[in-house]
């Protein structure tokens, strides 16, 4: 940081209240220049409102932003533009039928005419992408385009809007370890030309590597900024979350027993008809975690449906403690002990305008003591559903709370609370920690370890390489459909899996 | 007990509120044709709630309109729009109609009660017709069930006019036989009859059917998130197809009452809109059976006021339209109310956003 110059960024005593909810108090940070600032928080710690009063989504209450020391007002994000703030959002705003290039220039176009300059906005778009070594083909359509090369794009975006200051959301979330160290190398360079750049992450060793300096957000207000280089991981996660947190999960060694679930020559189409499962056989037994790794969309969501029966498979059958089970409904085999974590809590999980306790019989409404005769006994639904809540920690532990009213990691801990608690002999886990704050994720994991060791089989799908390899007792790679290695925990190393995820053949060592 | 308080209060103060700023706005329109909005005003209470005849009036009027709003509120509760109630309202009164003149001489009373019975299926096979195009071929049911309609007031028309015509000098089927006519209150109420117990009982069966049953808690559930019904293991076809013949079913005893309990015929032309004003009736009612009761109570309040404000001012009959398009608009348009009355305000108008169901 140059001393003489002021902060390119500064934001002061920004307040910003919902209702009873203080979302940001008093939150003060400061970004200089050529630096890059890691903002690290749980879910609903205030980041993500704070970026969105910087980029002018929201209005603060209170508080100021300077740009190069001079007092601004964002009002929209046009003014946030237009004071070269970028935004690069978790999930892309590009149009996929579009090349990059149009996407690049949309809504900023060069013109000849009233028609669109094709030709200098592909050869803005060389330019951009040469200068900061962003490599892309401005011709290619962006629907062809890796995850990764699609962030690239959203990158050049701003650049393209003259962006000297970069607010990247959750950027990793989406990318292979490998793509993940190309983004840090690019943001890196991007520094040394003069930008400066928050990032966004409740990812905890990432930011060690690539940031300078480290703002640690807690319920709403700004804990501690650290210098990346004077602190640990344990220090950052106890910062986070207020109290010592146990990264490491322990567990005792493996005892598999009989196979109990099993897939066999599986194929799956997605919901737009493609194959999304190709042909995967995989076997989880009693008392072991199988993990399965993959870059999000190589047909986990799908293989984890088929197998829980909420999908149909096209090929291939599903066993259940030995007998098949393929052409069984989902119901059914949840009565035969398969449950089933899914991994859009929001969406699937639960239906978040149910209360907590019809969500917690979603399954088993229809079951005693629920129900009689196609009769429902409420007062009992919520007898159980207290009795869960309580047993797993969820809160509010109010019965009648509408569930779309809880947190992220309460949401889930409820959905645990209801698959765990009927005693499943099998649990399909697929992201159960996916946007849940640390505190939870320690939870869940200490769960899901315990159903282990009482004998139950467990196949976790994660996109996580850390839980993959601290959970699993085995792990598999999901690439394109297929299963394309497998190896125990103990040879499992992130560049082999990484690797494995990015569609290449790693030689047997 | 707290959020019970708290849940009613913002059910019915929303509502409250768009009745008492259409009215404003209906004072404006009054003023504007040169009458006085308060004389105006008296007459169409006087004339909805003023006697014991005007009451009855409300009450006769309300009658079919609990049945359609049920008929739309329950199918909407699985995420579903039912437009067909006008359909569904005629298929009844033909279904009545017919079998009340042909068992009338044999069965007395009791033809009511397999009038009742054969209604209600009338209208489940109707409904479900929609269901399985919906369910089994992806056709929206709103463009389905709004052809239906014509099919089914064409095929009523049709056989009340032909194979059903009757002897007298207006054209429709023959007039049941008094025994067949759902009994008259009495107490001055005018032509009230005990149609009104029925749509209540319908009421109660709705609730009852929704949240105190397996079925329901299906229906709910597939209505606010088809994703995790499917994860939980529910068939979404079967609920489909069972949401809009319930709602059918329902529809289709509007046309029972109205002419059981009004006309005693099926004539021709038959009331028209009832299925129609169901919409908005569950739209008032929040798609919750006590709304709906409340809300076919105020459309019916409003028509038989609006003929006394005729007589006694200038004020056309087309106010009292004009006022229930404002409620509603004010009911529905969340956005709106946003706007007036902050966001605090919108939870009070949750689950009449027609969007909401609009997902599938």
């Amino acid at each position: 940081m140059n001393a003489a110059a002021p902060p390119v960024l500064e934001m002061r005593g920004v307040t910003k209240t919902f209702g009873p909810v203080r979302a940001n108090d008093d939150i003060s940070i400061v970004l200089g220049r050529g630096e890059i600032l890691g903002l690290l928080g749980e879910n609903g710690a205030g980041k993500s409102t704070l970026m969105k009063i910087l980029y002018g989504l929201y209005r603060p209450d209170a508080g100021h932003i300077l740009v190069d020391g001079e007092e601004v007002e964002i009002r929209d994000p046009k003014d946030a533009v237009a004071r070269g703030i970028g935004m690069v959002h978790q999930h892309f705003t590009l149009i996929p039928p579009l090349t990059v290039a149009e996407n690049i220039v949309l809504g900023a176009e060069p013109r000849r005419g009233v028609a669109l300059n094709l030709g200098e906005a592909i050869k803005a778009t060389q330019e951009l992408s040469e200068r900061y070594g962003l490599r892309v083909d401005p011709r290619a359509r962006v629907a062809d385009l890796s995850v990764g090369v699609q962030q690239r794009v959203e990158i050049l975006k701003t650049l393209y809007r003259e962006a000297r200051i970069l607010v990247l959301d959750e950027p990793t979330a989406v990318l292979t370890p490998q793509e993940t160290e190309d983004l840090f190398s690019t943001l890196k360079e991007l520094v040394t030309d003069g930008l400066s750049i928050i990032l966004i992450t409740h990812k905890l060793g990432e930011l060690l590597g690539v940031s300078d300096r480290i703002t640690i957000i807690r319920d709403g207000k700004v804990v501690d900024t650290v210098n990346a280089a004077e602190t640990d991981e344990r220090e950052l996660a106890r910062l986070m979350v207020g109290r010592e947190v146990i990264l490491r999960v322990d567990k005792e060694a493996v005892k598999p027993g009989e196979p109990r679930l099993r897939g066999e020559d599986l194929v799956v189409l997605s919901g737009t008809g493609a194959e999304a499962v190709r042909g995967v056989s995989l076997e989880v037994r009693a008392g072991e975690i199988l993990g399965v790794a993959g870059v999000d969309g190589n047909g986990q969501v799908e293989l984890a449906e088929a197998l829980a029966g909420t999908r149909p498979v096209e090929s291939g059958r599903v066993y259940l403690d030995g007998e098949d089970v393929t052409s069984v409904g989902a119901d059914a085999r949840q009565e035969r002990g398969l449950a089933y974590v899914p991994e859009d809590r929001q969406h699937k999980g639960l239906v978040q305008d149910f209360a907590l306790y019809e969500n917690n019989t979603l399954k088993t409404y229809d079951e005693p003591p629920f129900s009689k005769l196609g009769w429902l006994f409420p007062r009992i639904m919520r007898r159980r559903a207290a009795e869960n809540l309580t047993a797993y920690d969820v809160r509010p532990r109010d019965p009648d709370a509408r569930a779309g009213s809880l947190s992220g990691g309460n949401q889930q801990k409820a959905i645990l609370a209801r698959e765990l608690s009927g005693d499943p002999g099998v649990v399909i886990a697929a992201q159960p920690t996916r946007g849940v704050d640390v505190g939870a994720i320690e939870f869940i994991h200490r769960q899901l370890i315990e159903q282990r060791d009482r004998g139950k089989a467990i196949l976790l799908f994660s996109l996580e390489l850390e839980e993959i390899r601290s959970l699993s007792d085995r792990i598999v790679v999901m690439y394109y459909g297929e299963i394309v290695g497998e190896m125990s925990a103990d040879e499992a190393t992130d560049e082999k899996l990484g690797l494995l995820m990015a569609g290449r053949q790693v030689e047997a060592s | 007990m707290r959020r019970i308080l708290d849940q009613v209060a913002g059910a019915v103060v929303f509502p409250l509120l768009a009745i008492g700023i259409s009215f404003l706005i209906g004072a404006i329109i009054i003023l504007a044709t040169g009458n006085n909005p308060i004389g105006a005003y008296g007459a169409l209470i006087s004339g909805a709630i003023g006697s014991p005849s005007a009451i009855g009036r409300t009450l006769v009027n309300a009658t079919p309109l609990i049945f359609t709003g049920l008929g739309v509120a329950v199918a909407f509760r699985a995420g579903l729009f039912n437009i067909g109630g006008e359909g569904q309202v005629f298929i009844g009164a033909i279904t009545a109609a017919g079998l009340g003149v042909a068992l009338g001489a044999t069965l007395g009373p009791l033809a009511i009660l397999v009038c009742l019975v054969a209604c209600i299926l009338a209208g489940f096979l109707w409904g479900a017709i929609p269901g399985f195009l919906k369910a089994f071929f992806g056709a929206h049911e709103v463009v389905t069930t709004i052809m239906l309609n014509f099919i089914a007031i064409n095929l009523a028309t049709y056989l009340a006019l032909n194979p059903l015509r009757g002897e007298g000098l207006v054209p429709g089927t023959d007039t049941v036989a008094a025994a067949v006519r759902l009994p008259v209150i009495g107490f001055g109420l005018g032509r009230a009859n005990y149609g009104i117990l029925l749509g209540i009982l319908a009421a109660v069966v709705a609730y009852v059917l929704l949240w105190r049953t397996g079925r329901g808690f299906q229906l709910r559930a597939v209505g606010l998130s088809p994703e995790a019904a499917n994860y939980a293991g529910m068939a979404l076809k079967t609920n489909t197809v069972l949401a809009l013949a319930i709602g059918g079913a329902f529809c289709a005893l509007g046309g029972f009452v109205q002419v059981l309990g009004v006309e005693g015929k099926m004539s021709i032309p038959f009331v028209a809109n009832l299925g129609f004003n169901g919409i908005g009736v569950a739209l008032l009612g929040r798609n919750h059976p006590v709304g709906v009761v409340l809300g076919a109570l105020l459309f019916g309040g409003l028509q038989a006021g609006a003929q006394q404000m005729q007589f006694a001012t200038d004020v056309p009959l087309s106010l009292s339209v004009v006022l229930l398009a404002v409620i509603l608009l004010f009911v529905t348009a969340t956005k709106l109310v946003e706007l007036l009355f902050g966001k605090r305000a919108r939870v009070f108008a949750s689950g009449t956003r027609l969007d909401e169901g609009l997902g599938r």
